[in-house]
């Protein structure tokens, strides 16, 4: 058994699988390991394989695949992978495909993994920094897989020349309004900058964000299945929706006006006349 | 009256809309240059409300004042409900504040109807124009349009906001002569049609400037009259194909504080709703037509989805054999979705499928069964008559919320 360990990253995994598919090794005789640790078998001489030696190629289309399935957060990832990547060069293309056992696998993560940087895109608070020279927003966040790196510049798309740092508890972006500089792991100053700023409030959106939703169409599932509890805490609105969740079920489901409304004065009006 | 106080009324006066998407637009960015903003044609939901609703855009009301009477909206001017008016700089600093925060992707603009229809439009039009012109801001906008308004104006409103749209309130003209006593279906669809003439020209003609680019989409207020459902999905084929909108919503009646006794006072019609939601997708993306999913008048079935009604009273059409249909017969089977359609036809180019290729590729199996065919499957249940197949098909009825 061969014992590898690629640190998480693609381009060093691809390196290591380009020589294994050389080498002719197949799936069942490696492992990546996540950390770089003594093994077990590791110790165990393989048997000698004799590939082609000839460089493989390989369609574009998967190795997109892979780098995308790669960001996918769980122990032993970098094994399906290769499997996969084995078996296309094998003359198998069905490994790619959603209705095969490896490739649904494979569509799976590389789904999750699209949802997670839409996640990102949708959840992240920037908190304006009003006492730095070189920054005007910053954000901590907490991802589940690892999109930073490939997802965040949709925030240089959307914030134009405006300088800002997303951190979280992995790696770190910090767009200085030209460049993108990605860190792993997260500098412990940009870290504390951003984790300062989290947890804040802000009355304005969290008005708005109580008076747009209508109590009388209460549907609690909905909301968490697209909006799962985990972001929560990350969110200015989190610790509201409890409070709404509760106002709502004890009583202002009868009609949808939000409660900041219903002690203000009214006022009808009434038409002018006809001249 | 302070800002924060306007907000609380006039995003309260606006959630009865139930549109508040950013897609559709053309791609923009503002990576390295001034302003801010950008579009990419998806549309991103940064939270969503505890009634499940996406928080997409900043979706306010200018003003709640209202001359016009409508009996289903909680601004008419007889409703006895507090009122505010923002004005245009600070609708535009909340827009800004709140996209730069990633709060929203961008704006939702209505307005209750103040001094003139063409008034109340140029309102509407100027904070666009500032956002777009002095701000160079390149988020989404989405703009109400009011119909009785000079199409002039409709068509300068197209050239600054992504989404233009008219509501047509109510599948019924007769309804809309009882209800909104202010309102002409002929200005309605008028104001539609000088929205898509406008943006046949844009398009025509490459040179020219753009005019709502996400195209236009209408609410119909559902449960307010009785008007069946049939009634509605044929209106909203009606209007797909006439003014070819993007999106027709469909809004359950939601009860209203001080509601007149010419509109029901009942929990929303929620399920209903949702069965019209499914029964428009079938209609924009699967093919079908409304003649097929229901007659002449009648109500989609609340137990089951519409596909699978259509497909039981379709049984003709079944057991479809999935290593030979079309794609597009494949997409009418029960649990099975257009991608997984795409997925069959791709993956029967390699192999022949087989019954577990479906369980992997995430069908709604127990649905799907009755109906496919596969070359290790046969369903036994392809002569079992439709009642007792609807009755184990059928969505389970769920314990009722005690405050519903």
């Amino acid at each position: 058994m061969r014992v590898l360990c690629c640190e998480d990253d693609f381009e060093t995994w691809r390196g290591q699988a380009r020589g294994l598919l050389a080498e002719g090794l197949p799936p069942h005789a490696v492992v990546w390991e996540d950390e770089n640790r003594p093994q077990l078998f590791a110790a165990e001489e393989p048997a000698p394989y004799h590939g082609s030696g000839a460089v493989t190629r390989v369609p574009g289309e998967l190795i997109e695949q892979l780098r995308s399935a790669a960001q996918y957060r769980m122990p032993g990832r970098w094994n399906l992978l290769y499997r996969i990547l084995w078996r296309v060069t094998r003359g198998e293309r069905e490994a790619m495909l959603a209705g095969d056992c490896d490739g649904s696998e494979l569509h799976r993560r590389i789904k999750s993994v699209s949802r997670e940087a839409h996640h990102l895109h949708a959840f992240v608070r920037f908190q304006p920094v009003t006492n730095a020279a070189d920054l005007d927003y910053v954000a901590w966040y907490e991802p589940a897989h690892d999109i930073l790196a490939g997802a965040s510049l949709h925030f240089a798309e959307r914030l134009g020349r405006q300088r800002w740092l997303i951190a979280t508890p992995r790696d770190a972006v910090w767009y200085d309004g030209v460049h993108l500089e990605y860190r792993r792991p997260c500098p412990a100053a940009w870290q504390a900058r951003a984790q300062a700023s989290s947890g804040g409030e802000d009355r304005l959106w969290e008005t708005y964000y109580a008076s747009i939703f209508n109590p009388a169409r209460l549907n609690r599932q909905a909301m968490q299945g697209h909006m799962p509890l985990r972001f929560w805490k990350g969110l200015t609105e989190g610790k509201l929706i409890p409070v709404l969740l509760s106002q709502a079920r004890a009583g202002s489901q009868k009609d949808g006006q939000a409660q900041g409304v219903k002690g203000k004065r009214g006022k009808i009006i009434r038409p002018a006349r006809e001249s | 009256m302070e800002l924060i106080d306007k907000l609380t009324i006039l995003a309260d006066a606006a959630k009865y809309d139930a549109s508040c998407a950013s897609s559709g637009a053309p791609k923009r960015s503002s990576r390295g240059k001034d302003g801010i903003g950008a579009t990419n044609g998806m549309g991103i939901c940064h939270s969503y409300t505890p009634d499940g609703r996406c928080v997409s855009l900043l979706k306010i009301l200018l003003t709640n004042f209202c001359l016009y009477d409508c009996q289903y909206c909680v601004n008419r001017r007889s409703s006895d409900v507090p009122r505010a008016r923002f004005s245009p700089e600070e609708v535009i600093k909340l827009t800004l504040d709140f996209y730069q925060r990633n709060y929203v992707s961008g704006l939702f603009l209505s307005s209750g109807i103040i001094q003139s229809p063409d008034y109340t439009m140029e309102q509407l039009i100027r904070v666009a124009k500032v956002l777009r012109e002095e701000h160079q801001f390149r988020g989404y906008i989405h703009l109400k349009t009011i119909p009785e308004a000079d199409p002039a104006l409709i068509e300068e409103a197209g050239r600054y906001a992504d989404r233009l749209s008219v509501n047509i309130e109510l599948p019924s003209p007769a309804s809309l002569i009882q209800l909104a006593p202010e309102k002409r279906l002929a200005s309605i669809t008028g104001a539609m049609g000088t929205i898509d003439s406008a943006s046949n020209e844009s398009r025509a003609d490459k040179r020219a400037p753009r005019f709502a680019p996400g195209g236009q989409s209408t609410q119909m207020i559902v449960g307010a009259d009785a008007s069946d459902d049939s009634r509605i999905l044929h209106t909203a084929e009606a209007l797909y194909g006439d003014y070819r909108l993007r999106r027709v919503y469909y809004s359950a009646f939601s009860p209203i504080p001080n509601s007149p006794a010419s509109v029901p006072f009942q929990a929303p019609p929620l399920l209903r709703e949702h069965r019209l939601y499914q029964a428009d997708f079938l209609l924009r993306s699967y093919g079908f037509k409304a003649n097929e999913l229901l007659g002449a008048t009648g109500n989609l079935p609340l137990d089951i989805d519409p596909k699978l009604a259509w497909a039981l009273g379709n049984r003709a059409e079944f057991p479809v054999d999935l290593n030979r249909a079309e794609p597009a017969m494949i997409a009418r089977v029960p649990g099975i979705g257009i991608r997984t359609a795409q997925r069959i036809v791709s993956l029967r180019r390699l192999k022949r499928i087989r019954f577990e290729d479906l369980l992997r590729m995430r069908c709604v199996i127990d649905k799907a069964r009755p109906f496919v065919v596969t070359s290790d499957y046969r369903p036994r249940q392809d002569t079992l008559e439709s009642t007792h197949l609807r009755s184990q098909l059928s969505d389970q009825p769920a314990q009722m919320a005690l405050w519903a």
